[in-house]
């Protein structure tokens, strides 16, 4: 078996992150009421933070190819669109799933073939597409339902999900993630794709068809996250749903020292830079800190780790680039 | 894009619009009476997102893009509304305003110049930090100090927001336009190793360019709050997007070494004619569609983005391949 080569930098970051997640779980317990126990906050995982490390999943292999995605909470809105009308319309739970999950797929996929037909960045496509997806969302909503008015409820039918299920998905799709990245080629590949377009050609691999096919697997683990998203809400208001959901998954992705260029990063990566902003965050909570503090916070440790790591790598960067 | 298509996509819209609204025209100063009438609208409508462009001009073009506009403007604003209506206003708030703007400014491009920082992820991170520094300030009150300020009302004002939109333009513009700066920052964006090789200060002229996106951001932020008369902590969302879009359809390229202040100028006015336009849209004599047609807003802004990327890509290489 050939492991995807880690970098040193990539090495020494998942170590402080890892430090990082047992000091949070450390703080956290220290400030749990008495009777309270951490188990809580373990089994919660799946309802707050899965959806962002699902997604985190599929994005990174986006990332180490180069390319990135900043529509994601735009194509969970139509997801939810989609989500809200066949529940209202009574529709088999199976079918209602289906639907929905191959929506946020098909969406995604659909920004990857946009990238590799229309040959402009990432960045611009998936910008344009985070304000198409949001109005798609909204028009559908109105098209779907005779008397929408900004809100569709969905009742409790689905909340069985609740956290068992959240947990069960986000278990297996971490093992899936974390599998996939260790023995599939795919990953490699898109590595190979971030590292050197050129490279990649002379070996026979197409770059494009491997972006197209990044897309394709981001797009089945953000399916994943719409299901988790909506099936933990009662009322899906699609202008609102999964705003700025972008961020926190491109900041999870980041902070797991993936490099935003391609070439460079893990799935572990990503699993630990998600967790670590989630126990962050719920410290705060469980310190008592107002909500309106905690953007600023978690901000803050985004721009200080990725800070950090680029300013010491700063001198040996330079000294390539003019090689 | 080339700045003769942008006029004739204005012309159209402004086409389309008038079908739409069938306005009355011998009410209204005739033809060209309507017309001035509506580009007063529009200028004043867009007058921050006017101001801020000619920034993200500079900065696109150095192959950086500053994605934290929207809360830089947001955030001053706030900064603003924190003080109370007296007549200090003007010698306490609006200094203090200017000097936050330059500081938020500075702070994104010590994060790319100094720091070596990725600007995506560097102005990702302080978008969410400046978005958060909002809450902390007003929490979810809204502030509106801005009615008592003797004066203010005047900002918002068409001489006001249209001669500082204009004189930007006119003086800013051809003072950069002939400056050496331009030269640099297009060789910048072009090719950085080449920049470093003729001993250009690189991280000087990318600091000084996201520091004037700052000082733009606070004089905008006064326009802004000048037409509003309030704000609250969740405003301005979405406005990068708008500056991005009309900067891009400009035909500065985002990857760097090619600008047009003109044409970012003339990509304002499309978008800021659409959105002007859709506003309006309930009004509209006998159209009837089975869903809001503001949503539709989003849509056409994201597609005026790939589409003006596509088209300047695409000319562009038909350029480079002619001998």
């Amino acid at each position: 078996m050939i492991r995807p080569p880690l970098s040193r930098t990539l090495r020494y970051r998942l170590v402080v992150l890892a430090l990082g997640n047992a000091v949070l779980i450390g703080i956290l317990a220290s400030l749990l009421d008495e009777g309270a126990s951490l188990a809580r906050v373990f089994v919660g995982i799946g309802r707050h933070a899965g959806p962002v490390l699902i997604a985190a999943y599929g994005l990174s292999g986006v990332v180490f190819t180069g390319a990135i995605d900043l529509s994601m909470g735009s194509i969970i809105a139509v997801s939810g669109s989609v989500f809200g009308i066949l529940v209202h319309e009574g529709t088999h739970p199976v079918v209602v799933l289906c639907a929905t999950m191959t929506t946020a797929w098909a969406l995604a996929s659909l920004n990857g073939v946009a990238v590799v037909i229309l040959r402009i960045p990432a960045l611009i496509v998936t910008l344009a597409a985070l304000a198409i997806h949001r109005g798609v969302a909204l028009i559908v909503a109105d098209l779907g339902l005779a008397d929408f008015s900004g809100g569709i409820g969905v009742g409790v039918d689905y909340q069985w999900t609740g956290s068992a299920t959240a947990n069960v998905v986000l278990v297996g799709a971490s093992l899936l993630a974390l599998t996939f990245g260790a023995l599939a080629k795919s990953p490699r590949l898109f590595l190979a794709r971030g590292d050197s377009e050129d490279a990649c050609r002379l070996q026979g691999v197409s770059p494009r068809s491997v972006i197209l096919r990044a897309f394709f697997v981001h797009g089945f683990f953000l399916g994943l996250a719409a299901l988790v998203t909506v099936s933990n809400l009662r009322t899906i208001e699609p202008a609102r749903i999964a705003q700025g959901f972008e961020l926190d998954v491109v900041g999870a992705v980041v902070l797991g020292g993936t490099s935003v260029f391609g070439g460079e990063g893990s799935y572990a990566g990503a699993l630990l830079g998600g967790l670590f902003l989630h126990f962050l965050e719920q410290s705060l909570i469980y310190a008592g800190v107002s909500p309106y503090y905690r953007d600023v916070v978690s901000g803050l440790t985004i721009l200080s780790v990725i800070g950090v790591d680029c300013w010491l790598h700063r001198r040996a960067r330079r000294l390539e680039e003019l090689r | 894009v080339k700045h003769s298509t942008l006029v004739i996509l204005l012309a159209i819209e402004l086409a389309v619009f008038a079908i739409l609204e069938r306005p009355d025209l011998d009410a209204r100063g005739g033809l060209s009476g309507y017309l001035v009438d509506w580009l007063e609208r529009v200028i004043e409508q867009t007058a921050p997102a006017s101001i801020v462009a000619f920034g993200m001009t500079i900065i696109i073009a150095t192959a950086g893009i500053d994605l934290s506009v929207g809360s830089m403007v947001a955030f001053v604003a706030c900064v603003l509304g924190s003080f109370p209506a007296s007549a200090d206003f003007w010698w306490t708030a609006v200094p203090l305003g200017l000097v936050t703007g330059v500081a938020l400014g500075a702070a994104n491009g010590l994060l790319v110049a100094r720091l070596d920082m990725p600007p995506i992820i560097a102005t990702l991170g302080t978008m969410i930090l400046f978005r958060g520094g909002c809450y902390i300030l007003l929490g979810d009150v809204e502030r509106a100090p801005f009615y008592d300020v003797p004066g203010y009302e005047e900002l918002g004002s068409f001489a006001i927001s249209g001669t500082a939109v204009l004189s930007l333009y006119c003086v800013g513009g051809f003072l950069f336009h002939r400056s050496r700066r331009r030269r640099e920052i297009l060789l910048i964006g072009g090719n950085r190793v080449a920049a470093r090789y003729a001993g250009l200060r690189v991280e000087r002229r990318l600091l000084e360019a996201y520091a004037l996106v700052g000082v733009l951001a606070a004089v905008a932020s006064l326009l802004y709050t000048g037409r509003n008369f309030s704000i609250q902590a969740g405003a301005l969302a979405g406005f990068e997007l708008q500056v991005i879009v009309a900067v891009v359809l400009g035909g500065t390229r985002v990857e760097g070494g090619a600008a047009s202040l003109v044409g970012t100028f003339l990509g304002v006015l499309v978008v800021g004619v659409l959105e002007e336009g859709l506003r309006g849209a309930a009004l509209w004599p006998g159209v009837e569609l089975a869903f809001k047609i503001s949503h539709l807003r989003y849509i056409l802004l994201g597609v005026l983005l790939v589409a003006g990327v596509w088209l300047e890509s695409r000319t562009r290489s038909r350029r480079e391949r002619r001998p």
